[in-house]
């Protein structure tokens, strides 16, 4: 099963993400609260995807997501987008994410994107 | 659709009273009539198209609900009376979805019309669309900066919930005109909200019931009992944030479910 990184700042979308992947099948990596962090933990734990929350503190999405790139420039990494960061999304996409899931989100919609993403539909 | 003043256009409807019920209703530049009843369109507090007792129909609300099914002049009827509702109207240009679920809806197309708030819902009309969005499924509204027709403008982006997905259109008009719906609508909206503010975790429990986690995952990342839940599904019920669709049971084995577990074990290692 494919394994997700999950990068969020609040503890609660994290055990949110945690629940609705696990329930869906996949293997959880890893957590990470901030860009930073997530850019050290891909080094380390080499998910197959990210979900990449947008607005963090220390290091944002788009960011971290640039930075993931230039490591590992196959990396799949899907932003979590609230309603109304659309512009930010698509700025996303042009530096190589593979999808985006937007919040509040529901669980089938997630796990939905993040097969596809993994190639599993 | 012509009619005349004084008589009007007088075709076959079916209304429901009880069951679907054959006549003939009036339709004039003021009122609409139906067996034997007359509702003038100002006093129309709400319409909807949907479906009803087997048939496709028009709710029209005055003092109660009523049901009417106009067969294939179905269309043309709900828009004559969607432009003739009691409302605050205002000339716009309108989006409708321009998002649902957060994913461009790439065949939405602008449309020039008008943007009419009744009191029970926002409707987007133009000649070929009567959209309506019940005031209680708004969510939020905010200006913005959008491309429209290769230009950035400021447009008002309208959020709003249909069929359990949050869809987002955007009303493009002039500055002063904006800032006034802005506030009108935000006002309606604030109107709707609780009066209460809800807790993090009364937050948390909504955020998930929306996802679809299930009462035990809840109580798993809350860690929170049974009873803990149910007394914050009360206070969410009782805010009108949410409603009772299924009782949880708890059971516990009598004594032959014991010796027939028992019994089960036994088997299965035979």
């Amino acid at each position: 099963m494919p394994k997700v990184l999950i990068v969020d700042d609040t503890a609660f979308m994290r055990k949110l993400l945690r629940n609705i992947l696990f329930s869906g099948g996949f293997d959880i990596a890893g957590e990470a609260e901030n860009g930073k962090q997530a850019v050290e933990m891909y080094k380390q734990l080499k998910p197959d995807i990210v979900t990449m929350d947008i607005v963090m503190p220390e290091m944002n999405g788009i960011e971290a997501l640039k930075a993931i790139k230039k490591i590992d420039p196959n990396a799949r990494v899907v932003m979590c987008t609230a309603v109304g960061q659309e512009q930010m999304v698509k700025a996303a996409i042009k530096l190589g994410a593979k999808g985006y899931i937007v919040k509040p989100f529901q669980a089938s919609k997630v796990i939905e994107e993040l097969k596809k993403v993994a190639g599993m539909s | 659709m012509y009619m005349s003043e004084s008589k009007g256009l007088r075709i076959p409807v079916e209304y429901f009273d009880g069951g679907w019920k054959k006549g003939e209703a009036v339709i004039s530049k003021t009122a609409i009539t139906f067996a034997g009843m007359v509702v003038p369109f100002k006093e129309i507090q709400d319409l909807e198209k949907l479906s009803y007792e087997g048939k496709e129909a028009i709710r029209i609300k005055k003092d109660r609900n009523y049901y009417l099914n106009f067969g294939n002049m179905q269309d043309q009827i709900f828009r004559y009376l969607a432009f003739n509702l009691k409302s605050d109207r205002f000339a716009v240009y309108f989006l409708s979805p321009a998002t649902r679920g957060g994913v461009v809806v790439s065949d939405s197309r602008w449309d020039k019309g008008y943007l009419s708030i009744t009191d029970e819902a926002l409707w987007f009309l133009s000649a070929t669309r009567q959209i309506r969005i019940s005031i209680e499924n708004l969510g939020s509204v905010e200006k913005d900066i959008r491309t429209v027709g290769k230009k950035q403008r400021v447009v008002l982006v309208i959020t709003y919930v249909e069929n359990g997905e949050v869809i987002s259109s955007f009303v493009l008009c002039p500055e002063t005109t904006m800032d006034m719906l802005e506030e009108y609508i935000r006002n309606i909206i604030n109107r709707n909200k609780p009066n209460e503010a809800l807790s993090e975790i009364e937050e948390q429990i909504l955020t998930m019931v929306y996802t679809g986690v299930d009462s035990v995952s809840v109580e798993s990342i809350l860690k929170i009992t049974t009873d803990e839940l149910n007394e914050l599904y009360d206070r969410l019920v009782n805010l009108g944030l949410a409603r009772v669709v299924k009782i949880r049971k708890e059971i516990e084995l009598t004594p032959k479910g014991v010796a027939l577990v028992n019994e089960i074990m036994k088997r299965s290692a035979r």
